[in-house]
């Protein structure tokens, strides 16, 4: 078995689809740890339907497609930091529209869409093994940004995942970090949209946050133990759908909320809060 | 005469439905320790916020000698210390309660730089002042408001501002809780040299270092004064439209109903 995974490794497809493996893996899920840590499920949610509709939309024009999903996904971050900044408007009401309202351009645009609709679908749950060099190296690119963003800035990150309010308040520019997010989010949805597509994206961008969640207190660790699973579930999801011949972007989900689970079951900090109610009674 | 280091003139915040803050306007003089009271509703938060710099407002606003609007710099920022009412953290939060404290230095160090040895042991000192250092590595998360409510206070001192803005930092604590956040507070006010301006509605949970009182009722000031004149049954009873009246016991000042 391992000796054919080395050869199907040879081919530059394989190769190509591996190296989005873990790229996909790092970037979605070091995003997924903002997302959980600042309760916003939803910004996964309107970001990949803003990249499939920009995605939809350029096919319509005959435009770059994943050049339109990326300005979509931008123009949608855009938006949603002012909005979300608004005291007469409750952040996740605001994603709750914009997650509706793109969702029906992205609709509207398939339903007028003249050509073939199988490429736009391929956009909603991604294709590994057509990737090319160029989808490889901006992938890389944005997930490299993303890792520098974290490194630099994580002293700014800690204060603003902690409350943002208290971070403006001490001198920290939040606004500028929220943003940055919001621009890095747009930016790996759009780049993710050939590996896993725009509607497994969501699991990526939730699941290695909320596996981490179980399992540590310290968040540099929160990073580390997302990124991993991020990347563990992304690769062995491959291998699975390789050998049992199963879609690739369903492996790479299904993986995911496994170890999700199995952090649930054994998860250390839900062991010790049981004990202290044990403890201290209810 | 001090140095007026906060100075309000005609101060109105206006939103969609109402008028929060109504032509506001009082002096704040270096070291003072000021009570801003009134009932629910007043626009006590309001006004705090429109000193923090997360409001926008009408009016004359100077801080530390200089005109401000809403947006603040960052060198205003760090001179303005911010402390919350006791706020709700997931118990699953990634933070442990050293950590808490030290994103009150983040802003002060700026983009790039880490928290030095320097910056560990002035948290550890400060927690050690609020009595909570023992708890430095327990998630903060699993401590009691009370505790929560004391690293928030040595959280706001590490960033050394000169302005330390308290919002109810005592509501929803147990009253054995409240008096010992509330002598800290004095002990802040004295040692650190601090200006405070407190917000609250409860009158006999006062920190002992509070001379002045400006009491706000539908965005107005009613009353800018020393604090026995304002903890007067009278005064009180207009100002919550009911019969208060006030009582000493051991020098201290009580209200109950009248």
């Amino acid at each position: 078995m391992v000796e054919h995974l080395a050869d199907i490794l040879a081919y530059p497809p394989i190769q190509r689809a591996a190296i989005a493996c873990v790229l996909c893996g790092v970037s979605c899920s070091l995003l997924s740890v903002f997302i959980i840590l600042m309760k916003m499920p939803l910004i996964g949610v309107s970001m990949s339907h803003a990249a499939f509709a920009g995605a939809v939309l350029g096919m319509l024009f005959n435009v770059n497609p994943a050049l339109t999903g990326f300005i979509l996904c931008l123009l949608a971050a855009g938006i949603l930091g002012p909005l979300s900044d608004r005291t007469d408007m409750a952040p996740e009401n605001v994603l709750g529209i914009m997650f509706s309202f793109l969702m029906g351009l992205a609709f509207l645009g398939m339903g007028i869409l003249t050509r073939t609709k199988a490429v736009a679908l391929n956009l909603m749950w991604g294709s590994l093994l057509s990737l090319s060099q160029t989808d490889i190296v901006i992938l890389a690119l944005i997930t490299l940004l993303l890792v520098l963003f974290v490194l630099l800035f994580f002293k700014e990150i800690r204060s603003v995942l902690f409350n943002r309010r208290l971070a403006a308040a001490s001198g920290v520019p939040e606004r500028i970090v929220y943003y940055a997010l919001l621009f890095l989010t747009g930016a790996v949805v759009s780049s993710n949209l050939a590996t896993v597509g725009g509607l497994l994206i969501f699991a990526l961008l939730v699941q290695p946050g909320a596996t981490a969640l179980q399992l540590t207190y310290n968040l540099k660790h929160f990073f580390i133990i997302s990124a991993a699973s991020g990347i563990v579930a992304c690769v062995s999801g491959l291998v699975v759908s390789y050998i049992f011949d199963l879609p690739s972007g369903a492996s790479v989900v299904l993986t995911a909320t496994i170890i999700f689970a199995a952090a649930y079951v054994f998860s250390p900090k839900r062991r010790m809060a049981k004990l202290k109610k044990k403890e201290y009674g209810p | 005469m001090g140095e007026h280091i906060i100075e309000l003139e005609g101060i109105t915040v206006r939103k969609t439905d109402g008028v929060l803050l109504d032509r506001i306007s009082f002096r704040v003089l270096r070291n003072e320790f000021i009570g801003i009271i009134g009932p629910n509703g007043a626009g006590k938060t309001t006004l705090l916020n429109v000193i923090a710099g997360f409001e926008r407002f009408r009016g004359t606003l100077s801080l530390f000698g200089r005109r401000e609007s809403w947006r603040r710099s960052r060198a205003t920022r760090l001179r303005i210390g911010y402390v919350p009412q006791l706020f709700q953290i997931d118990p699953a939060f990634p933070i442990l309660a050293s950590e808490a404290v030290m994103t009150g230095a983040a802003g002060r160090l700026g983009l790039f730089r880490s928290p030095g040895r320097q910056e560990r042991e002035k948290a550890i000192r400060l927690m050690e002042m609020m009595r909570v250092a023992h708890l430095a590595d327990r998630p903060l998360g699993q401590l009691s408001g009370g505790e929560r409510q004391k690293v928030s206070l040595a959280r706001a001192i590490l960033q050394q501002p000169d302005v330390l803005l308290m919002d109810e930092p005592t509501a929803n604590l147990d009253i054995a809780v409240q008096k010992e956040v509330l002598d800290l507070i004095s002990e802040i006010h004295r040692q650190e040299d601090l200006t405070v301006l407190f917000v609250t509605h409860d009158f006999n949970m006062l920190p002992a270092a509070m001379r002045r009182a400006v009491l706000l009722d539908h965005g107005s000031t009613v009353f800018d004064g020393d604090i026995d004149t304002a903890m007067a049954g009278k005064t009180l009873s207009a100002l919550f439209r009911y019969p208060l009246q006030t009582f000493e016991r051991n020098g201290r000042r009580f209200v109950s109903y009248g």
